[in-house]
């Protein structure tokens, strides 16, 4: 998968470009959401201003203030922005799988190299939207229970004596586990150690469906 | 929350405040802190002496639901809270992480496939009943937490013994964990 900036967050070359007023809006508006993603992450949310954000995306502040009221609002629109392209890599790597095991390592493995060729978006949305106040941070939670899904559809099929092993709030365990995998080490600034994790994770999140042999085997054969 | 909230609800002096600590942030810390060793202290006295590993997790995950339970505020600070509550504090929950981290890795010397159980495995059934018990404290729906822990034994329990075991256990059947 290619590991450039998703579109959203492509920046226009500064000066110039004979460019419909339009578009030219619309590509400041996405101008300042990259220009927040390295603000933030050069600075942390809190140490963050909308200069720094200006400066980074080449633009002035008045601009700044046509498209949002305040830097919370611009850094909500960055994280949902990270989260809509996040979220359609892993929909998509899932649903090329015919076989759901097959699937949750594809989903798993497209989030985990998402992360790690874009480790300043990756802190943006899993260490910098923890304190950048109540709003993101429900969507943050939203964003996680959102993957329950993706595995409650492995219960689909299963014998009755598997499915007596799972209860209610498995799939929420898991996704709390994993999600707890990658965020720490985010936070450590150790994304370099994100795509190792795959293993672990497949193994981890296949067990209650398959057990831990058949889980282990698919997810240590590359 | 000012530091004015905090020396209204306790009653003290601003003055007695700065005495005791240089900010807010010290003084949540240490709220925290007291927060989660509480938290552990209870697990361990409720858990330590028991000899059978599968029993042990069964009696510790109890302690710590209840210690929710009784202490919602508490757990609060420590489990909600502190994720927002700047890098120091993110630092202290990480690191209180891994003391559960710890007591879980003992699950490895019982069970038949040990040596070959992923080395994030602990660290990944931690964040999972911690994310669990964080979801029910943002909701504030904890009137009936201690009902997660037959599912949240299982979930702990499984990738040790199996499913089947693992099952028997959080029933209350103890003697399935030892065969």
């Amino acid at each position: 998968m290619e590991s450039e900036f998703p579109p959203e967050l492509a920046r226009l070359p500064p000066g110039r470009h004979g460019l419909p007023r339009e578009f030219v809006s619309h590509n400041q508006r996405e101008r300042l959401i990259a220009g927040l993603a390295e603000a933030v992450a050069e600075n942390g949310y809190a140490g963050t201003t909308i200069a720094h954000i200006t400066r980074h995306a080449a633009v002035s502040r008045r601009t700044f203030y046509e498209h949002f009221n305040s830097k919370d609002e611009c850094f909500i629109a960055a994280y949902d922005t990270v989260m809509v392209e996040l979220r359609q890599r892993v929909d998509d790597a899932f649903g090329q799988q015919e076989e759901w095991p097959r699937a949750v390592q594809a989903g798993i493995g497209a989030m985990l190299e998402f992360f790690t060729a874009e480790p300043h978006l990756a802190r943006l949305s899993m260490v910098e939207a923890l304190v950048a106040g109540p709003v993101v941070v429900e969507r943050y939670d939203a964003a996680i229970q959102s993957l329950v899904p993706y595995f409650q559809a492995g219960r689909e099929g299963r014998s009755a004596a598997v499915l007596a092993g799972l209860s209610p709030t498995t799939e929420e365990a898991l996704v709390g586990g994993m999600v707890s995998l990658i965020s720490r080490r985010i936070f450590a600034d150790r994304t370099d150690e994100l795509e190792s994790l795959l293993p672990d994770l497949v193994e981890f999140t296949l067990t209650p469906y398959l057990g831990s042999a058949e889980a282990a085997e698919i997810a240590r054969e590359s | 929350m000012t530091v004015a909230d905090i020396v209204k609800r306790a009653a003290i002096a601003r003055n007695t405040f700065y005495e005791n600590f240089s900010s807010k942030e010290e003084c949540f810390l240490a709220a925290q802190r007291f927060a989660m060793s509480t938290a552990l202290d209870r697990v361990v006295k409720a858990a330590g002496d028991i000899d059978s590993w599968p029993l042990r997790v069964e009696a510790g995950l109890r302690a710590f639901l209840g210690y929710v339970a009784e202490e919602p505020a508490l757990a609060r600070t420590c489990m909600v809270e502190a994720l927002t509550a700047g890098p120091a504090s993110v630092e202290y929950y990480e690191e209180s992480l891994q003391s559960f981290v710890s007591l879980f890795r003992l699950g490895r010397d019982v069970s038949p496939r040990g040596d070959d159980l992923p080395g994030t495995l602990e660290e990944a059934i931690i964040g999972g009943v911690f994310w669990i018990i964080y979801q029910r404290l943002v909701a504030g729906d904890i009137d009936d937490i201690e009902a997660l822990l037959p599912g949240l034994v299982e979930f702990a329990l499984t990738p040790y013994v199996g499913a089947d075991a693992a099952r028997n256990l959080a029933a209350g059947n103890g003697d399935a964990g030892d065969k």
